[in-house]
Formats: structure tokens, C-alpha cells, sequence
């Protein structure tokens, strides 16, 4: 179990874009398992009328599952992220939203590597709530790139 | 605009050729104090966010209520920063149940994503 301090030593991000809350389970270099809760004090819910959309943003629902795959990443391949590196993501491929995501929700990220490419990492998985898929991707490429290289 | 991203996504709906939306990227969005600390970037799915809103502003008629299925694919060319403006071109196309519609998203500097975003007709199910 890495709970969300060993978390922040890993990922870059930080509140309120820090979206895993803890790893229940590794298979170094080849699958990773979190969790995040979907609460409704997060910031984007600030402002909402009471009859607007709950849903929880899918873009969000995507950014938690790579930041899943970026702990598999980091805990895995040696890539363990200096001060002022920054994890970017290159490409996607069909990410597939299955169900609507609610505050109460407990998302749990399954993140398989699929190609280590030294520079760049190719993963799936997906994302279920009690089980049942929300969130599927055939394809994600991230890189990793020092502070300085991003301009 | 409440919501992930609180910079206002203004479009124009053209029935013609792509539709199109802008959006300037301001130094208060939420997401800044945690992407990072000391090193504001844009997030890319928040750029993906903003494609998503001119998308909604730009429905085609004949899609009636449409919900998002799947981001089919996303690149990502370049970082976009606090004060950059995103010119956004969405090009609708589909038919029935299924809709596309691809945004290609680009700040002064260049091109900055592209996304094909899926849509089915109707509610979550």
C-alpha cells in the first residue's frame, strides 16, 4: 500500500490536481492498481447550481488514470521523477466513457504497461466504480521531460 | 463559467464549414496551484475540456441531445500556458446515433492538440 505522501515524492502534482489518493497494489514494471474518492468539495463543484450537472468531469476521469499510469512509471522502470521533472502525455487512444461518475464514487485505476520506449511508456486499463468498467483506454503515451525542456 | 475550467469558451456555430471557439486561458484557473506549483502549464485534458465546451456550444441540429462516448484520440503538440488564447476549429460530422466531432486546438505559438471526441445520441445509459 502507498499511501498519498509517498504519492507526492513520485508525481509533481498537487492540490487540486493531484488525483490518486493511494496505490493498493504494484506489480513493478508491469500493473499498477489505485484509488481515488470523488468527492463534492472538490473545487470544480464550487459555483454549481443545485439542478447542474454532478457528473464528474471526464477529462478529470482521465487525468486520475494517468496519473495511475505515471506511478507505474515511476515505481517501476527507474524513472523515478527529479525535482522539476514533469510528466506530459502525448497521446491517447479510444478512451471510452462507460458510466456517469458521481460524487461518492470510489474510482479504482487499473493501468497495464504495454511498451517501455525509455522516453516514452505505452500503457492500458481502465477504471471501474463497484466494479463496473467507467472508464476504458486502449492506448496512453506519456513522456517524461525535465522542467526546462517544456518552453 | 463554473466548473474544471473557469476561463468562458465562446463559439460560433457555422453550418457551412467547421464551426469555431475561443478561449483565453486565465492566470485564476483552480487547476494552476497544482500543475504545477511554481510551474503553471494548462493541463492537457483541460485543453481537451475546452474542445469538449465548444463542441457542446456547437452541436449540429441534426444531433439533437448528444452525450460524449469517447475521446477516439487526443495528441498533444505543445504546452499551453496561463494568458495563452486557444483558437479552436470543430469539424461535426455523423449521422443517427453516432456524431463526431474533431477540434484542433492552437495558441499563438502553433498547434497545441487535436482531439476527435465521439458522441452517441441520447443520455448515459
Amino acid at each position: 500500500m502507498i499511501e498519498v505522501m509517498d504519492i507526492k515524492a513520485l508525481l509533481p502534482h498537487r492540490f487540486p490536481m493531484l488525483l490518486v489518493d493511494r496505490v493498493t497494489e504494484v506489480v513493478t514494471g508491469t500493473r499498477l492498481t489505485a484509488i481515488k474518492a470523488v468527492t463534492c468539495n472538490e473545487p470544480w463543484y464550487a459555483g454549481l447550481a443545485d439542478e447542474d450537472d454532478h457528473g464528474y468531469p471526464e477529462a478529470l476521469l482521465v487525468e486520475s488514470w494517468m496519473q495511475a499510469a505515471g506511478l507505474l512509471i515511476c515505481l517501476g522502470l527507474g524513472r523515478i521523477t527529479a525535482p522539476g521533472d514533469v510528466m506530459l502525455a502525448g497521446k491517447l487512444s479510444e478512451v471510452e466513457f462507460h458510466h456517469r461518475v458521481l460524487p461518492g464514487d470510489v474510482l479504482k485505476h487499473d493501468v497495464r504497461l504495454v511498451k517501455d520506449l525509455s522516453h516514452t511508456v505505452v500503457v492500458e486499463g481502465e477504471c471501474l466504480v463497484d466494479g463496473a468498467p467507467v472508464l476504458s483506454v486502449a492506448k496512453a503515451l506519456l513522456a517524461f521531460r525535465p522542467e526546462g525542456a517544456v518552453q | 463559467m463554473t466548473g474544471l475550467v473557469i476561463s468562458e469558451v465562446v463559439a460560433t456555430a457555422s453550418a457551412s464549414g467547421p464551426s469555431t471557439a475561443t478561449v483565453t486561458i486565465s492566470a485564476d484557473e483552480p487547476v494552476l496551484a497544482g500543475h504545477y506549483p511554481d510551474f503553471p502549464i494548462f493541463p492537457g485534458v483541460c485543453v481537451v475540456e475546452c474542445v469538449r465546451r465548444g463542441a457542446r456550444l456547437t452541436v449540429p441540429a441534426g444531433a439533437g441531445r448528444v452525450t460524449l462516448a469517447a475521446l477516439e484520440s487526443v495528441r498533444w503538440l505543445a504546452p499551453v500556458f496561463p494568458g495563452d488564447t486557444l483558437g479552436i476549429t470543430l469539424d461535426w460530422r455523423g449521422e443517427d446515433l453516432t456524431w463526431w466531432c474533431t477540434g484542433r486546438a492552437s495558441t499563438d505559438r502553433g498547434a497545441a492538440a487535436v482531439v476527435r471526441l465521439r458522441y452517441r445520441a441520447g443520455d448515459f445509459r
